[in-house]
């Protein structure tokens, strides 16, 4: 039997149809009738109908085919860009992730794909998320997962392709290979370097969370989800959030979201620091600093935006001892050890990660990963515990520091910083006849500005011209052309050291300084004055590094040594003392570094009358401490006293007064009269222009923090207008991370913006933040 | 449409393209929207394609039955995709080392899918009103009572159209089998 012809089909049919309407007897009889009239015919209906008795009998198509799998079935296989799906892997807050192999068959990598349960809005939503997702797939590092595509489909529904990682959450895999604290936080440093990445190519990822945080079966850190936040990200034409933006907010994953994620504020570079704050907690405590769960959303909520976590050395102390065992066994150690091991560097470090107050936390994420890394080496962290380490960087000891020059003019820095010291030396050492040391003024004199001979005069006039690459040659000029004479040689070093701290390269301070000690202890003496004061330099050197506590060991002994040998008030003594509550006030010692600095102040009123410099730099020093306690209505008191002399005394135009004036300003701002702090800032940046010039370090600190006050103010084109200026004049060791700065809310969504942030990007990466 | 129904077979083409994305996406969302693995009623998918389209382009589909009727085969086609795809997946690449009734069943039922469908395209092209039927019945799981009121037909009718059907397709895959 063959199938039925369309000929055969018509004839039967209607026949087919009437027979299917009688039954027994009555069908019987018709077909009788059918068959006398044509035999063919009858037998065909026949048949038919008995296919159709047998068919209702078997329940021939009463079964429907199962259609569970159906939907499913409808994706899978369903192509996505260049990808074909294969399998549902994941279903996510913000939707389902599918795995998927290329359909062009051109690689053979996997990848995966993840439909995104928002719906875009309008066409250029779309646009906007598939250029977006082109930038965000420009990010490369071995430890991000890369986005290969973004893109709309047909249906309207967004989604991206991703590189395939095929591992675990990475708490899961330190917990099943049982790596120890050392190892994980090894481990870490990989997920750091990758986040560090993505934040210089300014990109926050704002989701960080285990399940984000993959470990390649291969052991390599993978980010998953770089990007996607500022995927999401978008304005309406009018300024205000899209739904999408919305949504995308909505999906954030409490438990790792940072405080100003939860209270709408600014999401920066610090907000990815918080989350790998709590990730590094887990990590280390197995627990999330809210506690141990479950946490309904308001405890939460009120755990991340009001209580300080409990520290992370501490955690077990609340588990049962079954699980402060469990934990402690899958970091291949005991209860004990492991309190013992999280308590002190490891729990400053975390905590600074976790501070509720972005500006708190640590200003980069490299910086978290130099700590870390110092952790591992056994070297001082930098994080202090608990202290006002923020304010504590924003006080620049000024006088003491000085300041840094465009590279035009260095000659006249490192002469006067050599004028000063001499001076200082003539003080110490009034058994030196005056002559030899004018003598060796002029010779210190000369031999700089055969520094500036002898350099590349196309170099020296260009502005180019590193500050740091000239004291670099001179550096060596002094290590081989003054030998000949070992006091001048380690005086010279001693110059040299100021002048590299001035210009912040303490590293490079350091070890000239290191020579200079050895250079002196071998031609005057170990405990000869000169040598002692190199390392008094020395210790404040190691302050500016972050060494405190080496720092306050070495200038104590030296303190020790000058009282014993030179007498309690004897000048080398006295700026030993001013140094020492310094590097106290640096330490976070703030009571000692006060009570220091007060003696200080009090001894050189003294010993050098109220209006000596040593008696100014110690007030301002003094003034210092104070605003770094907080303290800063007394601060500034203090300051205003000190500028009023410096005014008498040098002059109103002498840069003392700025530094001054300045540090007033410092105050002024951060006790929010930022009226009283615009005036005087005002003031020194019409003194700075008018005696320095426009392209000086204190010209343009004093233009970049009016540009702080004009955003603060909502005055848009003002800020604009000065921060531009000062990015260009900045010495690219004084860049400040205008990005993450929270005066500049008002003007973040500015396009100006972006191009300032790029710019300031470029000339190098800071951390500072207003005032500087 | 009106193409389509005149035998355009472009014009029909076209229209399957669209309908057979409209599906997929419908399917796609809507298990978003429940979550994942979650099974669909394939009727309440018609239906929401049905409005989704009828929305968009309403001389595209001039009445609700003609666009239930594409739809219907439309849907066909993706259950025997799938069915093909499921018994692709357990032979596809691995060891076979599962039982093989269960294997042999699913595969009887994806093959006899696929033949049942090869004689529905057949018979679509003797009385593509049968078809459709079948398509809208057995593959969609709507109710006699259902395509009746789609149709404005009567339920009788429609009930000796599915037993008309249901001989010829019955007859066409025994025919299969003993050939």
């Amino acid at each position: 039997m063959s199938s039925l012809s369309p000929e055969q089909w018509q004839k039967i049919s209607p026949h087919l149809e009437q027979g299917l309407t009688l039954y027994g007897e009555e069908r019987a009889r018709w077909l009788q009738e059918l068959r006398a009239k044509d035999a063919e015919l009858a037998s065909q209906v026949q048949a038919l109908l008995d296919d159709q008795a047998e068919a209702m009998r078997a329940g021939f198509l009463e079964k429907r085919p199962a259609t569970e799998a159906l939907t499913s079935a409808a994706v899978a296989g369903e192509t996505i860009g260049a990808y074909r799906l294969l399998s549902q892997i994941g279903q996510g807050g913000m939707g389902m992730v599918w795995l998927a192999e290329r359909s062009d068959g051109r690689f053979q990598r996997k990848a995966a794909v993840k439909f995104l349960s928002l719906g875009l809005a309008g066409k250029a939503a779309e646009e906007r998320f598939r250029r977006e997702g082109a930038i965000v797939g420009r990010l490369s590092h071995p430890h991000i997962a890369e986005l290969l595509d973004a893109g709309v489909t047909a249906e309207g529904r967004p989604y991206l392709v991703l590189e395939y990682v095929d591992g675990e959450p990475i708490h899961r895999y330190c917990d099943e290979h049982k790596l120890d604290v050392s190892e994980r936080c090894r481990l870490f440093l990989d997920v750091l370097s990758a986040v560090a990445h993505a934040h210089s190519s300014l990109i926050v990822h704002r989701d960080i969370k285990p399940s984000n945080v993959f470990v390649s079966r291969g052991g390599q850190v993978k980010l998953l989800d770089f990007g996607i936040a500022k995927l999401l990200e978008g304005e309406g034409s009018d300024g205000s959030a899209t739904r999408l933006t919305h949504e995308a907010g909505s999906a954030l994953t409490p438990e790792f979201a940072a405080p100003e994620q939860i209270t709408g504020s600014a999401v920066t570079t610090a907000t990815d620091v918080y989350a790998l704050g709590v990730l590094l907690y887990l990590l280390f405590s197995g627990q999330h600093p809210a506690g141990p769960g479950p946490h309904s959303a308001a405890a939460l909520v009120k755990a991340i935006v009001e209580t300080e976590a409990r520290r992370v050395s501490e955690v077990a102390e609340t588990s049962s001892a079954a699980e402060a065992g469990r934990v402690a066994g899958g970091r291949a150690t005991s209860p004990e050890k492991l309190r013992r091991e999280l308590q002190g560097d490891l729990d400053t470090i975390v905590a600074k990660a976790l501070k509720k107050d972005p500006k708190e936390r640590y200003a980069s994420v490299g910086e978290l990963a130099d700590d870390i890394r110092r952790y591992l080496s056994s070297e001082p962290i930098r994080a202090l515990p608990d202290t006002f380490a923020y304010r504590a960087r924003k006080f620049v000891r000024r006088n003491r520091l000085a300041v840094a020059l465009a590279s035009v003019a260095l000659l006249a820095v490192i002469a006067g910083a050599a004028g000063t010291l001499l001076q200082a030396r003539t003080a110490r050492k009034q058994r030196d006849a005056a002559i030899r040391e004018r003598d060796r003024a002029n010779r210190v004199v000369r031999f700089m500005t055969d520094l500036f001979k002898v350099s590349d005069p196309s170099q020296s006039s260009s502005r180019n011209v590193s500050a740091l690459e000239l004291l670099d040659k001179a550096a060596k000029d002094i290590a081989s052309g003054l030998s000949k004479d070992p006091e001048l040689q380690a005086q010279m070093m001693e110059v040299m050291g100021t002048a590299y701290t001035n210009l912040g390269d303490h590293k490079q301070s350091e070890a000239v300084l290191r020579r200079a000690i050895e250079i002196s202890r071998d031609s005057a003496g170990p405990t000869a004055p000169e040598t002692m004061i190199l390392k008094d330099y020395l210790g404040s050197a190691l302050a500016q590094e972050g060494k405190f506590a080496e720092a306050e060991a070495l200038q104590r002994e030296v303190l020790d040594q000058q009282s014993r040998s030179l007498g309690p008030e004897h000048p080398d003594t006295l700026e030993t003392l001013g140094d020492l509550a310094s590097t106290l006030g640096m330490a976070g010692k703030f009571q000692e570094a006060e009570r220091l600095g007060r003696e200080a102040v009090d001894k050189d009123r003294r010993v050098f009358g109220p209006e000596d410099h040593h008696t100014i730099a110690a007030m301002d020093d003094l003034a210092a401490t104070l605003g770094e306690q907080g303290r800063f209505a007394d601060s500034v008191e203090l300051e205003k006293q000190t500028i009023e002399i410096e005014r008498r005394v040098y002059g109103p135009d002498h840069l003392g007064v700025l530094m001054a004036t300045g540090n007033e300003a410092d105050s002024l701002y951060l006790m929010g009269r930022f009226n009283e702090a615009q005036q005087l800032w005002e003031q020194e940046l019409e003194i700075t222009l008018r005696v320095l010039g426009p392209n000086h370090q204190e010209t343009a600190r004093a233009t970049y923090n009016l540009g702080c006050l004009a955003a603060i103010g909502g005055r848009r084109d003002q800020a604009f207008t000065y921060l531009n200026r000062a990015i260009e004049a900045l010495s690219p060791i004084r860049i400040p991370d205008i990005k993450g700065d929270p005066a500049f809310e008002s003007i973040r969504t500015d396009p100006r913006f972006a191009a300032l942030v790029r710019r300031a990007a470029q000339r190098g990466a800071g951390e500072a933040k207003c005032p500087l | 449409m009106a193409a389509a129904d005149r035998g355009d077979s472009k014009a029909s083409e076209g229209l399957f393209a669209v309908l057979y994305k409209e599906l997929h996406g419908l399917a796609r969302r809507e298990l978003a929207r429940q979550g994942g693995g979650v099974s669909l009623s394939v009727t309440t998918l018609l239906h929401e394609a049905y409005l989704d389209m009828a929305g968009r382009s309403a001389d595209m589909f001039p009445d609700r039955a003609r666009f239930m009727g594409y739809a219907a085969k439309v849907m066909r086609g993706l259950i025997i995709d799938h069915a093909r795809s499921q018994h692709a997946q357990k032979r596809g690449g691995h060891f076979e080392i599962t039982s093989l009734k269960t294997d042999a069943g699913n595969a009887a039922d994806s093959r006899e899918l696929e033949r049942i469908s090869d004689a529905l395209d057949h018979l679509a092209r003797l009385e593509p009103e049968l078809a459709e039927i079948v398509d809208l019945r057995f593959f969609c799981g709507f109710s006699s009572e259902e395509i009746a009121a789609m149709r404005g037909t009567t339920e009788r009718t429609v009930q000796r159209k599915w037993e008309k059907a249901r001989a010829y397709l019955y007859r066409e895959l025994r025919t299969e089998i003993v050939t």
